[in-house]
């Protein structure tokens, strides 16, 4: 897989005088490692965008085309595989099993993939200590905040390796310090992991994380813009340095 | 104000040189954010000295050049310091320049203001991404003030983000409405065959 592209992509909802187009003719292309933002208002296809990147729905019109394959033909046998190997979904309600514990609820992709129970929780662990859990390992959803909750989910989407992370308003359902913090294990998941994320979120704060930013306005890309990184440029070098101007 | 009466603050701490001030002010504001030219904080220290917050000590024996000197705070000075800890201090939000370019770019017709709303939010988002790689710098255990600095401008530049939002959505709305111009009066005394009124013009 390299990088996922999309091609006159169109999803248009219900049939004859009612249809409504959520997505019209989109082309984008997001680069392997890339941590990318989608913005826009309500309706304006954000979510619809981001199902379809994960095969989790077939386009009216347009194609997705995944490391160069084009979901569009992949037979369902397929189609799963891909989503089970290559994508990890990041939700905003996590979705956990309440029954299972941290470890039980990261380990599951691959558990039901047929991976032996004791490498499957091995990998979920590694993880799991990866983003500060390790004295949460046992604790089941309801003995964790919303933040950790989030960071097993994480967890989860990352255990079978996948190079593609879809989020769906990832911190959609958390306050503002666990959003941060969450925003910035994306960044890290990206930068340090090499994974390429597409997040979907309405909140400028978790989407000013991302290296770009794609602005979604009726179905349509209106704008988009590159956040430029400013290489160990921070405050006290420029303090620095404007000392040694001045002396 | 601010620097003056941080200047203040940091003498009543004890008495400093100039160049320790600008580096304590630098301290407290996080540095690159706002910079504060030496000369700024020697015309402060002067005026200080004049209205008698401040004095100089020369018995230190280190000679008058500014740079030499050593300042320390009078019992006016607490008092002033005094007054200004008492005060709320007033947000300035009224005079802010993407405002005025959106009016301009809207009475004018010279620029799409539907641009002007996009190349701003480019612009903020790019603030907003350097704020939160900085503010991921610094340690909470031993950084927490330049943590609540980073915060602060990570909120605004949020609330600004948000207000785009929202003008965006009734940008054609405020195109239906014309927009209030002050009306100019003549300046000076009126002419007599003017009968004494200048405004409004007389129907003709």
């Amino acid at each position: 897989m390299s990088n996922i592209q999309t091609e006159k992509l169109t999803k248009t909802y219900g049939a004859g005088g009612t249809t409504v187009t959520a997505l019209d003719h989109v082309n984008i292309l997001i680069n392997e490692g890339e941590f990318v933002a989608i913005m826009g208002p309500s309706g304006c296809g954000k979510s619809t965008l981001l199902h379809l990147l994960g095969g989790l729905d077939k386009p009216s019109d347009g194609h997705v085309l995944i490391g160069g394959h084009n979901l569009s033909d992949l037979n369902d046998d397929k189609l799963t595989e891909l989503r089970r190997r290559k994508i990890g979904f990041v939700f905003q309600f996590f979705n956990l099993i309440p029954v299972l514990n941290a470890v039980e609820n990261a380990a599951l992709p691959v558990t039901l993939d047929g991976v032996k129970p004791v490498e499957a929780k091995s990998k979920a662990t590694e993880w799991l200590t990866r983003f500060g859990l390790s004295d949460r390992l046992m604790n089941r959803p309801d003995q964790l905040s919303g933040g950790q909750q989030q960071r097993v989910a994480i967890a989860r989407a990352l255990v079978a390796n996948p190079e593609l992370i879809l989020a769906d308003e990832p911190t959609g359902n958390l306050d503002t310090r666990s959003s941060d913090e969450i925003a910035s294990l994306l960044r890290d998941v990206s930068k340090q992991y090499g994974r390429t994320i597409v997040m979907v979120t309405h909140d400028p704060r978790i989407a000013a994380y991302a290296d770009r930013i794609i602005f979604l306005k009726d179905g349509k890309v209106a704008d988009e813009t590159r956040l430029e990184k400013k290489n160990g440029k921070n405050a006290e070098d420029v303090v620095e340095k404007m000392k040694q101007l001045s002396n | 104000m601010s620097v003056r009466n941080a200047i203040l603050g940091l003498l009543a701490k004890k008495p400093r040189h100039g160049y320790e001030l600008r580096v304590a002010f630098s301290a407290v504001v996080g540095g690159a954010s706002w910079d504060v030219k030496p000369a700024q904080i020697y015309t402060t220290l002067d005026r200080l000295e004049e209205s008698g917050l401040v004095q100089t000590k020369s018995d230190i024996g280190e000679g008058r050049e500014p740079d030499r000197r050593i300042y320390a705070i009078t019992r006016d000075g607490r008092h002033a310091l005094k007054e200004w800890f008492a005060d709320g201090v007033t947000s300035e939000h009224q005079r802010d320049e993407f405002y005025v370019k959106l009016m301009i770019g809207l009475i004018s017709e010279e620029a799409d203001p539907a641009r002007i709303i996009q190349t701003q939010r480019v612009k903020l988002f790019q603030e907003l991404h350097d704020a939160t790689a900085q503010r991921d710098q610094y340690d909470a255990r031993a950084q927490l003030a330049k943590i609540f600095l980073s915060d602060k401008v990570i909120m605004h530049l949020e609330a600004d983000l948000r207000w785009l939002d929202m003008i965006e959505m009734r940008i054609e709305a405020i195109k239906k409405q014309p927009l209030d111009e002050v009306e100019i009066r003549k300046r000076g005394r009126p002419k007599k065959e003017d009968g004494g009124s200048t405004h409004p013009p007389p129907a003709e």
